[in-house]
């Protein structure tokens, strides 16, 4: 597990480890880490996050996506909703943070 | 041109080994045979993360992906030991749940050289609930999820 930070940089990659799954629903995106058997779950903004955050593999591509579907809310606060976010799952276990 | 010909053919050979009974013995080294595997299971379950603890259960068996009617002998074994398993486990004592029942029906299924898979589903809400099951051949062999719960992952 990579140590989480709370500065996070456009370039900063992230992956989400084999050992991760989740699956969205309608109401909540399911996770679980099959390391631990541990179930956790976000919001449906956090599922998007999180699919976007798989696509791209990083941090600034996955917040190009975002800004494109949320386009009436302010991209700094996406920006800082997403690191938050990354850390969030860093802290958890359920995303590498790689550096740039 | 061939023409094509759809055939239909009975299998009585296959009827009588699906519901042949056990003897008294074949019933008890069955019997023993998931106890040993249920003692190994509990003893590893908490120690090793899950996919783990699946390699090693199944000693290098995997599920094919063969269709269940190209491997009609296999399926048929896989769909006994699952309903073995399902009718003795939880008159253990212990957690035998669905994912302890998974992982013995994956261990007995490897000793007899079967691949299989294990399910995860989950019925998300505020009645969260999960449930794990083995498949053979995209077959279930342990009870599934019932309706409202949705596949998370399959190993």
């Amino acid at each position: 597990m990579s140590t989480p930070r709370t500065e996070l940089s456009t370039t900063t990659g992230v992956r989400l480890p084999q050992h991760v799954v989740y699956r969205v629903f309608p109401a909540e995106t399911v996770v679980l880490n099959l390391d631990t058997g541990t179930y956790h779950s976000t919001n449906p903004v956090g599922g998007r996050f999180l699919e976007a955050l798989e696509r791209d593999g990083t941090i600034g591509g996955a917040l190009e996506q975002l800004c494109q579907q949320f386009e009436d809310e302010d991209p700094k606060v996406i920006g800082a909703d997403l690191q938050a976010f990354c850390v969030d799952l860093s802290e958890r276990g359920l995303l590498e943070i790689k550096d740039a | 041109m061939t023409r094509l010909r759809a055939v239909v053919r009975d299998r009585p050979d296959l009827c009588d080994r699906a519901h042949r009974r056990l003897s008294a013995a074949e019933c008890g080294r069955l019997a023993a045979e998931i106890i040993v595997a249920y003692v190994l299971v509990r003893r590893m379950i908490h120690g090793h993360p899950l996919p783990t603890l699946l390699e090693r259960l199944r000693g290098g068996i995997h599920d094919g992906g063969v269709p269940v009617w190209e491997a009609a002998d296999e399926h048929i074994t896989a769909v006994r030991v699952g309903r073995a398993v399902a009718r003795l486990l939880p008159k253990l004592p212990g957690d035998t749940r669905c994912l302890t029942q998974a992982l013995v029906v994956t261990r007995l299924l490897a000793r007899r050289g079967i691949g299989s898979t294990v399910l995860i589903a989950v019925q998300p809400g505020p009645d969260f609930e999960a449930h794990a099951w083995v498949e053979h051949g995209g077959v279930p062999v342990l009870t599934p999820g019932a309706p409202g719960f949705d596949r998370l992952t399959s190993l």
